[in-house]
């Protein structure tokens, strides 16, 4: 995705920003680098977190398949996997036939799969059970996600660039009451086109004209924009890599591209966007390709880290706001579901398997998994295990064990 | 109730704060009352914004004959002179049905000997490529052929004498959100833009039946595989979560119940039909319901309950006045619309007059969404055609709402939603390239832009220049050898029966050939004359008009100093008459300064 050499329309944007990065460097060098020498000063125990959000109801049961189990294929008679197409890791579970990534991850010990991950009285909706994992607060909800809460606890003073979501729009995960969270989709795009002598209006730092409402909430984005987007901008065009993150790098090239540079932020999330994972209909052939895109990103990113110098700093969590029904449904599809896998990558990651798989013969009366691990342990060990904030009853308002994936 | 008629009944014995005790308050505001500054925020939020001169009209109305305009047109010119879509024709025979993936489309090929209408070859080396290029056309042709639609759907907005009616389009597009993504054709997203149209100031029943009804809603959540003895249930819980009641409402029960009584409903080219032999006809119980239902029944048992008319009222607040909404209004404005049998003009009429809609927390305080942006900018600068350069479609979808692809079932979320950092930026830079056009600019309906277009020009360099198809549909090269590259691009083409990449670079170019293109024209535009006309005469007036003229709350006048120098110090006077022949850039610069703002978001 970052080969440049046919893109002619970038190449020309690129060369205009050189220039005007020339041009400009006596006005905006002292700020910008100045603080990414200083953040690559950075003691190297600063523990970088990317939750990867795999949005539309990952069928985690055709993801993590249960060869061995006959009840597997007595619900999935049609779309289950059969024991010669998944990709075995042990005499249990196999992975689907796409996911090369993850497997290579497995067989080095850096990925760890947490079973059975979900939470009372499930909801079916994508929006509310998505919110109920964004804010760690199921059939209830929070102003403020859990991400976000986890930035308050990190940094109780507003710190730019703490907290990036890549994205188009905010994820509710990322709201938080201190930080104004960077969120930029095309970093290329990430900046503020303007001539000369319009900057010093631009960039001037107006005294806040409201208290509170919209236009407060405006003011505020715009001041995280002005101190983010040279940052983020000028990371991603002193980025080249040479590791093949596939077809959709799912954003993590960008992070990685933030890390190379060495921002301040500690916390990253980002999505499989578009409720992707959402198949109904049809679902073999096009689940295996968003599970090969996934883990061919999720691989590629943590050799770039590699590449970089970065893996210790490094951990990936992913998940997704349900499973699917266990049995298919009659359109070659499934449902939407309840417990799920959970996924940390890395290279502090102790892999194997966590949590205790449901039981797929003893299904509740809507055909699905009962789930065993309460997602908030998860959290919980990413916070507490992975972050060392001894901080996650507080985040998580409630007493989570977190599971020993970290040493 | 009895708070409500207690503390109408406080307002109405005429206590000063009445102003402020508005809140929640439904009566109508007085003519008294009635102003310039509440006609243009009316404009703003029941159509796209309004020029100096259209707020003047309707400032010289009454409230009522003002809303009535908007919302019954009484008074307001026909929409008989808008111009109807331009088809390009790239419609054929043999594509319908269209199959859901480039698989389904070989094995429907190889099953048959043809498919979309395009024979099989007898014999030689890659037989299906016609048929599959066929497919790579019609996906091409109709995504292009849909930012047509779109095109002619903003300049609706932008021309339209009854805004209203496209700004309720544009509010059950969100509402019952189809993407062409899935659909595929964009004969069915305009013929449910139409509906929209049509039906969106109506009647809700008849509008939810019709959506239920309508072929591109009934693709876009697989009706098709909904049938007796397997009902999918998707169908029936978007019609409940998102369409009706909202979630927290019904049980998982009533949902497959729902989706038995839908079974059979299914649609052929663009028109809907019920298989009887795919229909449950057994009894139902739904919502406590029961009976042999089919959708119709299921829909008159779903408006049937309370909470639906408050879930759509509530809504249709939160998209005309503001996105916090108070539980008691929300019962109160959901009893006004089943008051009057979900009929939406008198619905609206009431929400428009009311002293709730021009109190001070409604107004000057939503973010406008992308669509509404760029209209109103356009409405606000005069112009009556939407500008080919920058793309209307290019820009929306970069500020995240590209029309007719929504990105969920769920729509577009409203408000704060709209803005990150990222896309501040952005709605500057849309500003800057409307003012001082982007000579860069690349439409990228002809041209294969980055990322997937690279690819399809690597393929048209490497066949022009005689490689065979294999070599020439080769992906870019990784570097770091196969052992580094990811599963994804290790995949190669199946190159026996067909060529994938060679097909989507050949369907490009067929679709090139018969989409008509957008015309690509940037906004001729006179800031100059607009000031001077306006009787500007200093460089702080020219900054004052344009504040007015653009933005919904005052600057601060800080700011107004600060930007009344610059445009002093770029005309090397204060004095615009001076400045006449050279004052365009200067202005230009002033307002691209102005609409960057973050006070230009609010509407």
């Amino acid at each position: 995705m970052h080969d440049r050499l046919l893109e002619r329309r970038r190449l020309l944007k690129s060369a205009l920003a050189g220039v005007g990065t020339t041009t400009f460097a006596p006005l905006l060098a002292p700020s910008i680098f100045s603080t990414i020498a200083q953040a690559a000063a950075a003691p190297r125990d600063d523990r970088i977190l990317v939750v990867l959000e795999l949005s539309g109801g990952n069928d985690g049961l055709n993801t993590v398949v249960p060869y061995a189990d006959d009840h597997y294929y007595r619900h999935r008679p049609t779309i289950g996997l059969r024991p010669d197409q998944v990709r075995r890791i042990d005499d249990h579970y196999g992975f689907n036939p796409g996911m090369t990534g993850f497997e290579k991850l497995w067989k080095d010990g850096r990925l760890a799969i947490v079973h059975g991950c979900g939470y009372d009285n499930p909801s079916f909706s994508h929006f509310t059970s998505m919110a109920y994992w964004h804010t760690a607060a199921p059939n209830s909800g929070d102003d403020y996600g859990w991400f976000g809460r986890v930035a308050d606890t990190m940094a109780p003073q507003a710190q730019p660039n703490y907290l990036v979501n890549v994205d188009t729009a905010q994820s509710l995960a990322v709201k938080s009451r201190v930080h104004t969270p960077v969120v930029f989709d095309d970093p290329d795009k990430f900046r503020r086109n303007a001539l000369l002598q319009e900057r010093s209006i631009l960039d001037a730092e107006d005294r806040a004209a409201a208290t509170a409402g919209n236009r407060r909430f405006l003011e505020d984005v715009a001041r995280s924009a002005r101190e983010s987007s040279e940052l983020v901008r000028t990371a991603w065009d002193s980025y080249r890599t040479p590791v093949d993150y596939g077809i959709n790098p799912l954003g993590l090239n960008k992070v990685a591209a933030c890390i190379a540079a060495g921002l301040p932020t500690r916390l990253y999330y980002t999505a499989y966007r578009n409720n992707a994972f959402d198949t109904h209909v049809q679902q073999n052939d096009l689940h295996r390709r968003l599970l090969t895109y996934t883990s061919d990103a999720v691989l590629g990113f943590l050799r770039d880290m590699e590449r970089l110098g970065q893996a210790d700093r490094v951990t990936v969590m992913a998940f997704s706001e349900f499973g699917r029904r266990v049995p298919e449904n009659t359109s070659l599809g499934t449902d939407h579901g309840t417990a799920n896998v959970m996924f940390f990558a890395g290279r502090h990651v102790r892999g194997g398997h966590y949590g205790k798989a449901p039981d797929l013969g003893a299904l509740d009366a809507g055909d699905n998994f009962v789930h065993t691990t309460d997602f908030r342990r998860v959290y919980a060990t990413a916070i507490d295990g992975w972050l060392k904030l001894d901080a996650a009853p507080r985040i998580l308002k409630g007493n989570h064990e977190p599971f020993p994936v970290f040493g | 109730m009895f708070g409500k008629s207690l503390a109408a009944a406080i307002a109405f014995w005429g206590l000063s704060v009445a102003a402020n005790a508005a809140a929640g308050d439904l009566r109508a505001i007085e003519p008294a009352e009635w102003n310039r500054a509440k006609a243009a925020h009316l404009l703003e939020r029941a159509g796209f914004g309004g020029t100096p001169a259209e707020i003047d009209v309707f400032a010289a109305l009454t409230p009522r004959e003002a809303v009535r305009r908007l919302v019954y047109f009484e008074g307001a010119a026909s929409t008989a002179d808008l111009p109807a879509f331009d088809e390009s024709g790239v419609f054929d025979e043999g594509l319908e049905a269209f199959p859901p993936s480039r698989p389904a489309t070989t094995d429907l090929a190889k099953a048959r000997g043809e498919a979309l209408g395009v024979k099989v070859k007898p014999d030689g080396n890659r037989r299906m490529q016609p048929v599959v290029n066929k497919f790579f056309y019609w996906l091409r042709a109709s995504r292009l052929e849909t930012h047509r639609v779109a095109y002619w759907w903003a300049n609706r907005m932008l021309a339209s004498p009854r805004p209203l009616e496209e700004k309720m389009a544009l509010f059950w597009h969100g509402h019952f959100a189809t993407s062409e993504e899935k659909v595929r054709d964009y004969r069915k997203m305009l013929q449910q833009l139409q509906l929209f149209q049509r039906e969106g100031l109506g009647d809700f029943r008849t509008l939810l039946v019709a959506v239920a009804q309508d072929p591109a809603m009934l693709a876009f959540l697989d009706a098709g595989v909904n049938v007796k003895g397997a009902p999918n249930e998707n169908f029936a819980r978007e019609i409940m979560e998102l369409f009706s009641m909202g979630v927290g409402n019904y049980t998982e029960h009533d949902i497959r119940e729902a989706a038995r009584a839908f079974t059979g409903w299914d649609f052929e080219g663009l028109r809907f039909v019920v298989y009887d032999d795919k229909h449950d006809d057994g009894s139902k119980t739904v919502l406590g319901a029961t009976g042999r239902f089919d959708g119709v029944d299921v829909i008159d048992v779903i408006l049937r309950q309370p909470v639906t008319a408050e879930f759509i009222a509530g809504k249709l607040y939160r998209f005309f006045v503001q996105d916090e909404l108070d539980p008691a209004l929300r019962r109160e404005l959901g009893r006004v619309l089943r008051d009057n049998d979900y009929q939406l003009k008198p619905f609206l009429e009431t929400l428009f007059l009311s002293r709730e809609f021009y109190a001070d927390a409604a107004t000057g305080s939503r973010i406008r969404g992308p669509v509404e942006l760029l209209v109103s900018t356009y409405r606000k600068l005069g112009l009556t055609e939407v500008p080919g350069a920058p793309d209307f479609n290019e820009v929306t979808a970069t500020l995240g709402q590209r029309l007719f692809f929504p990105p969920t079932v769920a729509g577009w979320a409203q408000d704060r939603s709209w803005i990150t950092p990222g896309l501040l930026l952005e709605r500057g830079n849309f500003a800057l390239d409307l003012l001082l056009p982007d000579i860069e600019f690349i439409p990228e309906d002809r041209y294969p832009v980055y990322p997937t277009g690279a690819e399809i020009r690597a393929v048209h360099e490497r066949i022009r220049a005689g490689k065979d198809m294999t070599t020439a549909t080769t992906p870019v090269d990784k570097d770091g050898g196969m052992e580094m590259m990811a599963q994804s691009s290790r995949n190669a083409d199946r190159d026996e029966e067909f060529n994938t990449r060679y097909a989507s670079y050949r369907g490009w170019q067929m679709a090139i050939e018969r989409v008509k293109p957008i015309p690509r024209a940037a906004a001729r535009l006179d800031l100059t004359n607009m000031v001077l006309t306006a009787g500007c005469r200093t460089a702080a007036d020219a900054v004052t008009y344009l504040e007015k003229r653009f933005l919904v709350v005052s600057l601060d006048p800080e700011v107004r100093e600060r930007l009344a120098g610059f445009l002093a110090e770029e005309l090397g006077t204060a004095d615009l008459e001076a400045a006449r022949t050279y004052a365009e850039d200067g202005l230009r610069l002033l307002l691209h300064l102005i609409l960057s703002r973050p006070e230009y978001q609010l509407g």
